[in-house]
């Protein structure tokens, strides 16, 4: 009876900072993303190419949000001009310093001022915060049904569900789930198309900024005040220098000194460190 | 109803697919009488049974027919075809237009569009950071550009990261230094000149990198520009400051400008350099842009070198299979243009293969390694230079290079 359903997609993007571009701060030991080239986080980018599929599948919309500071809208247009029929950027002072209780409470809340949301698409988990937990806790905040790590995403029109492939240690899972339902995306699962240059410089594109008061939130739970994890130290862990040794010579040469080398330690059955070569850390 | 009495498997033509056809090729296929030129010039034929029917696409071009079997990115680009075009037909422009309506249909091959994300995050496309562009330069004391740089010495994305085309980077560094030339290069701010967008027909973002270029290189003061790469070099030359530019915009390729300081005197070789060479003209530097005699009087003017030419040369060159996008694609062993170039090259019994492209470099070396055969090597014009010159091209030690 929904085969003529059309679902509205709404897709979670985060900005962050390239990783090779964030430096430590020695004396403060945080991190100074000021002069960081900022991307996409890379699986958000495949959540909304599923989400781009699918509508070209069963027609309907596709919405990004996004939390973050007023820069994060030109982000957000690049994503329009990917594809996406409309842009939302949660954007309030008060959302800052947010772990990831209250961005996900933030972005439920976001998602649930779309009003008809039949999906959520995430990516598995940013790249600075890496620790997956978004995805899920939007679906807690909206009482929908959940789905990690999938690697291809289909809608069965006629039971209007959600039919997701996991991929897990040594096999795969297919799994369906009833709609409304969010779901977050492995990093690579798909080749998301590039941006439509002919529309990011055509007719302006807009992005809806919605404030804390616009969403209604309560205080308490966005932003520093309402996180649940304090980082109460920071501390560095030394690098060990290594015992390089260029070895040189003919390739024949230098590939069998290199096996006279590994050869003592297999005779040995310890590594260069000491450690028992067969013991569970050798293989960590 | 109308169309009710077509037969089924009726071609039918797409009005509005043609009219931007038409658009994005600027009419530019209209020319082509079907003489099949093209085609029967095209290397494809050389290596694939089918081959590559030039002639098809450009009628479909006219007519305004979809392109959904993916022919349109194999061309490479070399313009073998519109040497021999009796129409003048611009073909590659033709096939880079065709390219840009394949992307707004969304035929693209797989691997394209992960290329492009990567050229718009990193500023280049081989996936590697900004911050480490000029890792090149490790160990050696390569000036910034300046107010009294001669030239801007622009090394472009391959030579920066690709560690065999370090080298080249590398000895044309030494060369300048040698020849005592003020130039200076923009460091980690170099930027990428945009040709593997332009020539995978991203026009809409090649416009915004080539705005973005050309404000930098205004404000730096770039007049003179001497490219590494041929590739870039005819982005430079035929796709920059086309409304002219204050101080007067003066690409360069750098055998040109090598050429150049040998007629002034500046470039001088003592010792001799006992080689037998043959030379592989790239198409970017020849066919596209003329370019034929300035590498030559480089390599003439070194003593004791001796230049022997392959069967095929100048305007009848044979590509090597890199350019056109081709580089970022994958070419089935067997359907290799420069398998053929490099017997080509083995049959002079030259000893070393010369060429001046980032590009050639990486296919033809890839096919003297695999192919068996006379040992081969195959080297960049400025490493020759630098050999003659004495100047080391050596990388330093890899824990000087690392970060």
């Amino acid at each position: 009876m929904n085969a003529m359903r059309t679902p509205h997609i709404a897709v979670c993007l985060k900005v962050v900072p390239r990783p090779e571009e964030v430096k430590v701060n020695l004396e403060t030991r945080t991190l100074d993303r000021a002069n960081a080239r900022q991307q996409f986080n890379p699986p958000d980018v495949n959540a909304l190419e599923f989400a781009l599929a699918l509508r070209e599948k069963h027609v309907g919309r596709v919405s990004v949000l996004s939390m973050g500071p007023p820069f994060f809208a030109e982000y957000l247009k690049l994503a329009l001009a990917v594809g996406a029929d409309t842009a939302y950027l949660l954007s309030d002072r008060a959302f800052g310093g947010a772990d990831t209780l209250p961005t996900s409470y933030t972005l439920a809340r976001g998602i649930a001022k779309l009003g008809d949301c039949d999906l959520v698409v995430c990516g598995e988990e940013s790249s600075d915060g890496a620790t997956a937990q978004v995805p899920p806790g939007i679906a807690e905040w909206l009482g929908m049904a959940q789905v990690t790590y999938g690697s291809d995403l289909e809608i069965l029109p006629e039971r209007w569900r959600l039919k997701a492939r996991r991929e897990l240690k040594g096999g795969h899972e297919v799994i369906t789930v009833p709609l409304p339902a969010v779901v977050s995306v492995r990093v690579g699962a798909n080749e998301p198309r590039f941006i439509d240059f002919a529309r990011l410089t055509g007719e302006p594109l807009g992005v809806t900024v919605w404030s804390a008061a616009d969403l209604g939130v309560d205080p308490a739970m966005v932003g520093l005040s309402g996180s649940a994890t304090v980082v109460a130290g920071v501390d560095r862990a030394e690098t060990v220098e290594r015992r390089r040794e260029l070895l040189t010579g003919t390739p024949e040469e230098k590939a069998r000194t290199l096996v006279e080398r590994i050869a003592v330690y297999l005779a040995r059955g310890t590594r260069p460190d000491g450690a028992a070569a067969s013991s569970p850390a050798a293989h960590a | 109803m109308a169309l009710s009495v077509a037969p089924a498997d009726a071609v039918l033509l797409d009005d509005a697919l043609s009219e931007e056809l038409l658009r994005l090729t600027d009419g530019a296929a209209a020319p082509c009488f079907q003489c099949g030129a093209c085609t029967a010039t095209c290397p494809w034929g050389l290596v694939s049974g089918e081959g590559l029917s030039v002639r098809k696409l450009m009628r479909r071009a006219q007519l305004g027919l979809a392109h959904e079997n993916g022919a349109v990115w194999l061309c490479t680009t070399c313009a073998a075809c519109e040497a021999r075009c009796p129409r003048g037909v611009p073909i590659s422009r033709v096939m880079v237009a065709l390219r840009q309506a394949a992307w707004q249909h969304r035929h693209v091959p797989a691997g394209l569009n992960a290329l492009m994300w990567g050229m718009y995050w990193d500023g280049n496309p081989w996936g590697r950071p900004p911050s480490q562009r000029s890792i090149w330069a490790r160990g050696l004391e390569v000036p910034a550009f300046g107010p009294t740089s001669e030239i801007l010495y622009y090394v472009g994305c391959t030579a920066s990261y690709d560690q065999r085309m370090q080298k080249i980077a590398r000895a044309l560094a030494g060369i300048f230094r040698a020849a005592g030339v003020e130039y200076g290069t923009l460091g980690d701010r170099e930027p990428c000149c945009g040709e593997a967008a332009h020539n995978l027909g991203q026009a809409g973002y090649v416009r915004q990198v080539v705005a973005a270029n050309e404000r930098l290189f205004a404000e730096a003061g770039v007049g003179t520009i001497v490219a590494l790469s041929p590739h870039c070099y005819d982005m430079f030359r035929n796709r920059y400051f086309l409304d002219g530019h204050p101080g007067g915009w003066r690409p360069l390729h750098y055998s040109e400008y090598l050429a150049e300081l040998i007629a002034a005197g500046r470039l001088t070789f003592e010792q001799p350099l006992a080689m037998r060479v043959t030379y592989h003209d790239p198409c970017y530097l020849g066919r596209r842009n003329g370019l034929y005699e300035a590498p030559r009087e480089v390599l003439r003017a070194i003593p004791g070198l001796e230049l022997v030419e392959m069967e095929e040369s100048r305007a009848e060159a044979l590509c090597c299979g890199g350019g056109g996008g081709r580089m970022w694609q994958e070419t089935a062993a067997g359907q290799r243009f420069a398998d053929l170039r490099v017997a080509q090259a083995r049959a002079t019994g030259a000893e070393v293969l010369v060429t001046t492209c980032p590009h050639c470099i990486a296919c033809l070396e890839d096919s003297a390694k695999l192919g068996g055969g006379a040992p081969l090597r195959v080297v960049d014009v400025a490493e020759v230079v630098a050999a003659a010159l004495g100047v080391s091209t050596a990388r330093p030690a890899a824990r000087e290079m690392a970060r």
